[in-house]
């Protein structure tokens, strides 16, 4: 079980948040707002499209320094069209994902629509969502 | 076309072949028919509100007063899907409280992930140790995937129900709610916690976790607070469900069940190489770098009984060991769908010697058994008293009595309900005030299938032949349970 569940624990430790520029006249706003079950150190949101969500440059990121109560990320000038969030909580600040011995993830992991995967991160198909307008998001980190 | 001798020979041929034989009718029915002992893995469809159990036969032993609290499988089938191994049912906590010379019997489901998800969808869809599951599974982490069925231990006013590849699920003792999975320390969390710990003679508990070759070794007080956790490798991936120990030594028998290749169900990972031998490593406790291997002849197990070294030494612990793991990939498949037969040898209680010249023996028993257990009150020192489960034969997969094995005088005292019972893991429990091995009582249910209800007995250690000192019975039956824990 622990052998294929660590599968979890790269992609999700490699989240790249990088900003790419958008192409287009962006017309939508999403507003992401963040459950943690720890008020300490930061979550780190990145954002995604259908072409970049399994393994590509995240298109946005965000960091929300919630020991200072920034739950909410916000993400404007976007395309309308169909998103996907990962984000972990570094509950301890030291810009990472810690894992335990086993390389499973010891810190708070989310994905848009709250989605759950199955033995890996959540796909496409779960945490696929579209962005039309002002688009909210709340999620569940803890 | 026109019809000739030989399209009618082969017509004739095929015809046969196909035709019903007394034989294969009486097979067909036999696979149809519910097997006698289904009962082992019917569904519970919910928690068991406490209620008394009615004394039967015999008389409450002065002074037996505590709760056994015994884990297993108890739901498995759902409309749609259904766990289709015998290991991967949802977890039932049950506790008999016996009490001023009545038995109070409680079980609840351990409320988990898994059976949360699976209860909205009406459906079994996680992977387990041998049941496939489908897209549908919501697994983040290991304890995403926890039936939490497997045994359990106690830890003051709580009870941790153990599973295999994750974290303890802690209930409430006397309500049996689940409250939460335990994280030992912050950066161990979701490290497995197997279903075996073992208690030393210094009050400490010792339990360890398995990720392919790799271990973790857990040191506890007995309240369940970490001492501290070592990392270990073991020379050989095998399956390890079960680890023993002595006052000094930890020891990891490596059958030649191995590692093979990743993906689900577990047990699909592991190939049997019996060509490999059993190897047995023993460790140093205080020095987890300080390490033996011996080599033994090939068997499989699940279970050991708790391992003593002697003064010049010499390490010995029992075995329930099997011939090969037909049985954990077959016959617990077949034990849940209730019928036909159930394909794997019963195992044999045997006895491992680590001599200190590096030569190790296997002393058979001759006894059918599983479930050892010994004497609390020697865990990790010299004993001669091992009790188990016995009785199971190809006919009737499940045990029907309980034995003792003498490794003293060699004897084995057994007694055995016939085929209208299943009999399950016996407890050790020391009768107060005294101090010999004998002086202690086994606790045990079974399910009695001609009342079709589960039963608590007692039996004197010192008298198993003569049956149970006191039976009770329940009005219900609970499908039959793994492991259980004695709390005083």
């Amino acid at each position: 079980m622990t052998r294929t569940l660590s599968l979890i624990a790269a992609p999700l430790a490699a989240l790249v948040l990088s900003a790419a520029p958008a192409l287009a006249e962006p017309t939508s706003t999403l507003t992401v707002t963040f459950e943690p079950g720890a008020r300490t150190g930061a979550v780190m949101v990145a954002l995604y499209d259908a072409r970049t969500y399994t393994g590509g440059q995240a298109l946005r990121g965000a960091r929300l320094d919630v020991a200072t109560g920034q739950y909410t990320a916000s993400f404007e000038g976007l395309e309308p069209g169909e998103y996907g969030i990962k984000a972990f909580h570094d509950v301890n600040g030291n810009g990472r994902m810690d894992t335990n011995p086993f390389g499973m993830p010891i810190e708070p992991y989310a994905f848009s629509n709250n989605a759950v995967g199955n033995m890996g991160p959540a796909g496409w198909d779960r945490a696929r969502f579209t962005v039309d307008g002002a688009t909210t998001q709340t999620i569940s980190i803890r | 076309m026109t019809p000739s001798r030989r399209h009618f020979l082969m017509g004739a041929a095929a015809l046969s072949a196909a035709v019903a034989t007394p034989e294969r009718v009486r097979a067909a029915i036999a696979r149809d028919v519910a097997a006698p002992w289904a009962l082992a893995t019917a569904d519970l469809d919910a928690d068991i509100a406490p209620r008394a159990m009615r004394l039967v036969q015999g008389r409450a032993p002065v002074g037996l007063e505590g709760t056994l609290f015994r884990n297993g499988p108890g739901k498995f089938r759902r409309p749609g899907g259904s766990a289709t191994h015998w290991f991967d049912g949802d977890g039932l906590m049950r506790s008999f409280s016996l009490s001023g010379g009545g038995v109070t019997l409680a079980a609840r489901f351990a409320d988990t992930p898994k059976r949360r998800h699976e209860t909205a969808l009406d459906a079994v869809v996680t992977p387990g140790f041998g049941t496939v599951g489908d897209a549908r599974g919501r697994i983040g982490s290991n304890d995403d995937a926890s039936s939490a069925n497997t045994a359990v231990m106690v830890t003051g006013e709580k009870v941790w129900a153990l599973w295999e590849g994750g974290s303890p699920l802690r209930m409430d003792a006397a309500t049996l709610a689940t409250e939460d999975f335990v994280t030992l320390r912050p950066d161990l969390k979701g490290m497995p916690f197997q279903a075996h710990p073992r208690f030393a003679p210094d009050g400490t508990v010792w339990n360890v976790g398995t990720n392919g070759d790799q271990v973790i070794v857990w040191h506890m007080q007995a309240s369940g607070a970490l001492i501290d956790a070592r990392m270990l490798r073991l020379p050989r991936a095998s399956y390890l469900h079960d680890f023993t120990a002595t006052d000094r030594h930890l020891i990891f028998v490596l059958q030649p069940w191995v590692f093979d290749r990743a993906g689900m169900p577990f047990s699909t990972q592991f190939a049997w190489q019996p060509e490999l031998g059993t190897q047995v490593l023993v460790v140093d406790k205080a020095d987890l770098t300080q390490t033996r291997l011996y080599e033994l002849p090939t068997f499989s197990f699940f279970h050991l009984g708790d391992g003593w070294a002697e003064p010049d030494g010499t390490i010995r612990f029992d075995v329930a060991a099997g011939a090969d793991v037909t049985f954990a990939i077959e016959g617990a498949r077949a034990l849940v769908a209730g019928r036909g037969p159930v394909p794997g040898e019963p195992c044999i209680l045997k006895l491992v010697t680590l001599h200190p010249d590096g030569r190790a023996e296997l002393a058979s028993s001759g006894v059918t058994a599983e479930f050892p257990k010994g004497d609390p009150r020697r865990a990790g020192l010299a004993r001669s008293l091992t009790v188990h489960v016995a009785g199971e034969r190809g006919s009737r997969p499940l045990p029907d009595g309980l034995a003792i094995q003498d490794w003293n005088t060699g004897r084995s005292h057994a007694f055995s309900f016939g085929d209208t019972q299943i009999m399950e893991e016996a407890v050790f429990v020391p009768r107060p005030g005294t101090t010999a091995e004998r002086d202690a009582w086994l606790v045990a249910p079974s399910i009695n299938l001609a009342e079709g209800v589960t039963e608590l007995h007692v039996f004197d250690v010192a008298a198993v032949e003569d049956g149970p000192v006191a039976t009770w019975r329940a009005d219900v039956a609970l499908p039959a349970g793994f492991h259980g824990a004695w709390r005083g």
